[in-house]
């Protein structure tokens, strides 16, 4: 009886079931906008049918129709068959597939700490010195990229395993644009602005930020995009490399000082709405809404370009949220860096279709299609600034083409445990009332401690 | 029969509302959970699950059409409409600029910094007026305070039930389930007879070992039963991820357990009746499947419903024996790709946990008679 | 409707090819060695020697799948945990050593011991309770289905539950969750609970009773229902109250079962890491050692090792119960 009821219920469901579909979102020859020779080229040089390529990535819900939308041009220029797959604990799952022996083709991981994890064991295949030189000569800040694609291999030598491959910004702040004008603010050019912006805010009776640290397990991370964004903005970049490789001490003065350059924001408690308490426990998913609310809880938020996905239903990019470029201190000469991130393509099993995949992203097309939809950005020159689908896209575009440092999220180039643990925790306490020279020495001694 | 005598004392009393107290204090969470799934998206996160039973009082803000809209009346230029758009609501107070939304009452009329009248009247109509011609592209924000009755959207239930391939993974889940909650009983319990009624040397050492193994960590047994089903498969040429490779899998993972309580339960069964069958001549097979498997129902069915429920609610165990391809994903799997790549929207998360608990819920209510008593009285009597 | 034929069949096979094990190898035995027809000596022996042989057939299924699933993986982490980041490279005591300096392994061992005390007491005092209770009243299984809903919600759902229930907002705005809206409309602070020193591991633990109480319930309701009704009779011609027939017959009649169900909930303390990783990831001094090792071997920790050497401590606070557990089936087995 109950075993014929689930049936039908499953019945039922069944029928909903739509069989997927490989549309071509743009026609290929249409809009002049891309480049289809570099696909029709590509289409040329790649024959593989009957193969299957099997991918295994970050991309989930939205994220993932995107990609999909993406595979089905390299399914239709090569003729094979691409699965993609995920999963909540994409981590961990590259983790235990690897290891066990049964990896997919291709996988795409936005962390270089795990990357490097895994090329270390000699998972992974390395791309070779030609696409090296290819990110080197056509992406923008070029070392920079080719610097994150390279690792330590299992006997120790540094090969380029990994291909960027999708961008994000993370040196924006958010703003509301009407509540700037209903209050005569101006966008600050240099940080000595904004900070007496933060100050004008506080005298005019209003709040100027809001900060969210709260991530569940991952609670903290958002403060270490601002300590990083702050440590390029207060030291050369020479030392934030030396800083991730833990060449210099995490308590190095140089970091210090940017952690307290973070706490100058966050843990005045005029500065953040709801005080330094809710620094801490407020959702970073949430923190956001303060912008909207009515009246306004604050006035800036920092947070990459992802967290627009999170504004409040019907809120108009341009219109009712806008962003500016978090600026640069005018009294240090440090050009404009810019803080990131992105996902790393890398071969985990060897065949023809995954060698046809990586030169797949080399074509502008493979950037194209996606800038022409949403939440991607590239720092490959050859790709169309046009074909991005909306000004704000080209906005952070160009912060990322105008870069003169780029550098990726040093908690993801950090060793995972401290990456993606210690760190995080010393930002909390440090919110929390530590001293940012505790906090980082704090940090410092997990860093040891895994050596 | 308990019931007939408690019910004659005081303790009655107390019995039902201590009860009524447990089972508010265990609801609560959940009923935040029930009412969070019928609400909008964005009051979720703003107001408590609570505040959504009562009419709510929220500021909102209007966007007034744009200038190209007015029309001349009287010699001013006038743009009407209504802040609700048809909808229900009553304001109490507006205002014109974000700083101050509720400077003015409803009814009363709001002068601009550039000679604007603003009025917004209880109903939500609202008259913005002017003697010069109003420019500019953008229409002015009306700010204003409202009470909104309460609001409930099956949206979320939609957008979870219409998720592409939600079947096919209801049918996996299944798949998975059905077999990996049936399999590791009908093993266990013969195990759990052996142990609990037989006599053979080791059996002490057989019981620790299952104790002992009840608390092996999942997550460490992964990679290396992965690598062992890798080896296999390219043994035999067959794939390594299927279903019979999960059925076991969830068989090893719940048998320590299974053993552990059905024997508990075997053993202590009247040893009358046991010794009585013996006398009679009839083996242990006999036995065990003619008086204790039917006397260990009860048993059985709980663990049944807690297998079931582990299975169901699997999700690390199922990605990697199973796969995350599109068509091997589980109810779970495929409930949590909706959430997206950074896993916030919970207006998804609300509704989805009670769509899948409803499975679990019809297992729990079909094997909550088998828990009935006198099943064992009845059978002593009898034998 | 393909994919469902095939789901059926297999499920139909799979269960089958069980049930098939245990009825052919039985049979075979009896056919080998018949003891009933047979007369005098021979059968004497036939029977010894299926009695001898026959707890195995029973055993071998689940001792062969405990094996491979898990006495395998035990015995690959002991030899793990005396290697390296890889596993590979032999460093002796090395992971052990490392781990009795680590504070934070330190802090873990001392929050499991602390639910180690509380969830197991927690969760059966609840379960026996509302099991007892709900017996004697007309509306009892509309509120045990309640008290098990939590068992049943998946864990994504589980956290978004908890979420409402401690979530904190700065004082002065409105609260969502309900713990701080209670505390605000009695006129309190709003607290951060979550980060609460100390008293953030008992919220953590309140979630893991809340599920867990489902679970001592059903298993001690179906115990309390295997009590002779002979029993409880006679006691109530004695004239004993609810209380009495409470106290002095139900709770001696299902001691070994509370037993149990307090082993099995200790030991799934042993284990809990989701609610933690959920919740706090061990931040703000939450970390127990299940969820450290987790993070060891696959949350970027990338170091199998200690990842196993973790895991090896927690098999070994589990000796004292399997001693314990041993010595009480000896005792039940002198009388037989």
């Amino acid at each position: 009886m109950r075993k014929t009821f689930l049936f039908g219920v499953a019945a039922a469901l069944l029928c909903t079931v739509s069989t997927h579909a490989a549309d071509l979102k743009f026609k290929p020859g249409e809009e002049q906008r891309f480049n289809w020779k570099s696909y029709e080229d590509f289409k040329a040089g790649h024959d593989l049918k009957g193969q299957t390529l099997t991918v295994f990535g970050p991309w989930r819900g939205e994220d993932e129709t995107l990609f999909q939308s993406i595979a089905a041009y390299f399914e239709d220029a090569t003729g094979a068959k691409l699965e993609y797959s995920s999963s909540e604990n994409y981590e961990q799952q590259i983790v235990i597939d690897t290891q066990a022996g049964s990896p997919p083709n291709i996988a795409i991981l936005p962390q270089p700490g795990l990357i490097a994890d895994l090329a270390s064991k000699g998972l992974l295949t390395p791309l070779g010195d030609e696409t090296k030189k290819f990110v080197q000569d056509n992406y923008a800040a070029g070392d920079s990229w080719v610097q994150l694609g390279e690792y330590k291999g299992k006997d120790g030598q540094e090969q380029f395993f990994a291909f960027p491959y999708k961008a994000d910004v993370k040196s924006l702040v958010w703003y509301s644009p009407e509540n700037f004008e209903d209050a005569g603010y101006e966008i600050p050019q240099t940080m000595e602005e904004l900070k007496a912006l933060t100050e004008k805010i506080v005298a005019d009776g209003g709040t100027p930020w809001c900060i969210g640290l709260g991530s569940g397990g991952a609670t903290g991370w958002p403060a270490s995009d601002w300590v990083e964004d702050l440590m390029l903005r207060t030291a050369p970049p020479e030392t934030y490399d030396k800083w991730v490789t833990d060449e210099i001490p995490f308590n190095d003065p140089a970091v210090v000082n940017a952690i307290d350059e973070f706490g100058w924001f966050a843990k005045n408690p005029k500065f953040v709405a709801g005080g330094t308490a809710a620094v801490v426990t407020t959702d970073f998913r949430e923190s956001p809404d303060g912008l909207f609310s009515l009246p306004p809880k604050c006035y800036m938020h920092h947070q990459a370009q992802f967290i627009s996905s999170f504004f409040p239903k019907g809120t108009e990019l341009g219109v009712d949220a806008d962003f500016f470029y978090f600026p640069p201190y005018a009294g240090k000469d440090l050009g404009k860096p810019v803080l990131g991130a992105g996902t790393l393509a890398m071969i985990t099993k060897d065949s023809p279709a995954a060698k046809a995949f990586i030169d797949f992203l080399k074509t502008p097309i493979a950037h194209e299609l996606w800038m022409a939809q949403s939440g991607f950005l590239t720092p490959y020159k050859a790709a169309n600034p046009d074909a991005y689908a909306n000004d704000t896209l080209k906005k952070q575009g160009k912060i990322l083409l105008e870069a003169t440092t780029f550098r990726f999220d040093g908690s993801d180039l950090m060793p995972g445990k401290i990456g993606a643990g210690a760190f995080w925790t010393a930002m909390v306490d440090f919110v929390g009332g530590k001293s940012a020279e505790d906090a980082a020495k704090e940090v410092q001694s997990s860093w040891d401690a895994i050596k | 029969m308990i019931g007939s005598s408690a019910r004659r004392t005081p303790l009655t009393f107390v019995v039902h509302l201590s009860v009524l107290l447990l089972v508010v204090l265990w609801t609560l969470p959940t009923a935040g959970l029930l009412i969070s799934s019928l609400r909008d998206k964005d009051q979720i996160a703003v107001s408590g699950w609570w505040t959504a039973l009562a009419p709510s009082h929220q500021n909102a803000v209007y966007r007034a059409p744009p200038p190209d809209a007015q029309v001349e009346e009287n010699g001013r230029h006038v743009i009407r409409g209504n802040v609700f758009d048809g909808g229900n609501g009553t304001v109490s107070a507006f205002g014109p600029s974000v700083q101050t939304p509720d400077e003015f009452k409803a009814g009363e009329t709001a002068t601009l910094s550039n000679g604007v009248a603003m009025t917004v009247a209880e109903n939500g109509d609202f008259t913005i007026s002017s003697t010069e011609p109003m420019k500019g592209r953008r229409g002015e924000r009306i700010f204003y305070t409202s009470s909104v009755p309460p609001q409930f959207t099956l949206d979320n239930y939609r957008e979870v039930l219409s998720a592409q391939g939600l079947g096919r993974s209801f049918i996996n889940s299944l798949t998975v389930a059905i077999p990996s909650t049936v399999i590791p009983i009908l093993i266990a319990a013969f195990a759990a007879y052996a142990l609990a009624w037989m006599k053979f040397p080791g059996r002490a050492i057989l019981i620790a070992l299952v104790v002992g193994l009840l608390v092996v960590p999942l997550q460490m047994s992964l990679i290396p039963l992965l690598r062992l089903y890798n080896d296999i498969g390219a043994q035999f040429g067959v794939t390594p991820k299927g279903y019979v490779g999960i059925w076991l899998a969830h068989t090893g993972f719940g048998l320590p357990l299974a053993i552990y309580l059905l024997r508990n339960y075997i053993a202590g069964l009247p040893k009358e009746i046991i010794e009585s069958a013996r006398v009679d001549g009839a083996s242990d097979f006999d036995i065990f499947v003619k008086i204790v498997l039917p006397l260990s129902f009860p048993a059985l069915a709980s663990f049944a419903i807690f297998q079931f429920l582990w299975t169901w609610n699997d999700l690390l165990v199922a990605l990697v024996f199973l796969g995350s391809r599109d068509d091997q994903l589980v109810l779970t799997g495929r409930l949590v790709n909706l959430l997206g790549s950074r896993g916030g929207n919970w207006e998804i998360l609300t509704a989805s946990a009670f769509i899948t608990i409803i499975v679990p819920l019809i297992v729990f209510f079909s094997l909550q008679r088998f828990l009935v008593r006198g099943l064992l009285a009845g059978s002593v009597k009898g034998g | 409707m393909q994919q469902l034929l095939f789901a059926l069949f297999t499920m139909i096979v799979g269960v089958a090819a069980c049930a098939a094990y245990f009825i052919v190898s039985n049979w075979i035995l009896d056919r080998i060695f018949p003891s009933k027809s047979r007369s005098g000596a021979v059968a004497s022996r036939n029977l010894r020697i299926t009695n001898m042989i026959r707890p195995w057939l029973f055993l071998a299924p689940a001792l062969l799948a405990l094996t491979v699933y898990l006495l395998y993986p035990v015995i690959e982490s002991a030899w793990l945990s005396f290697h390296g980041k890889d596993g590979r490279q032999f460093v002796g005591l090395g992971n052990y050593r490392w781990m009795i300096n680590d504070g934070e392994f330190r802090q873990s061992i001392l929050n499991n011991f602390l639910w180690l005390l509380i969830v197991p007491a927690a969760a059966t005092f609840f379960g026996l309770i509302v099991a007892a209770l709900t017996d004697r009243i007309w509306w009892g299984n509309i509120a045990k289905s309640l008290i098990f809903m939590p068992m049943a919600i998946s864990f994504v759902g589980a956290s978004v539950i908890w979420k409402f229930v401690y979530d904190y907002r700065a004082e002065g705005t409105e609260q969502i969750g309900i713990l701080n809206a209670i505390v605000t409309w009695f006129g309190g602070a709003p607290e951060a609970w979550i980060t609460l020193p100390f008293w953030n591991n008992i919220f953590l633990m309140v979630i893991l009773i809340w599920i867990q109480t489902g679970f001592a319930m059903v298993i001690l309701s179906a115990a309390l229902r295997g009590i002779p009704e002979e029993t409880i009779e006679a006691a109530v011609i004695d004239g004993a109250s609810g209380l009495q027939i409470f106290f002095k017959i139900m709770i001696p009649q299902i001691w070994g079962t509370i037993a149990v169900v307090w082993t099995t909930i200790t030991i799934l303390v042993l284990k809990v890491f989701d609610i933690v990783l959920a919740m706090t990831n061990g931040q703000w001094n939450t970390q127990v050692l299940a969820n450290l090792m987790f993070n060891w071997m696959f949350r970027g920790g990338g170091d199998f090792g200690r990842g196993a050497t973790i895991a090896m401590i927690i098999m070994m606070l589990v000796i004292p119960i399997m001693i314990w557990n041993i010595r009480n089936a000896a005792k039940e087995m002198e009388g037989r």
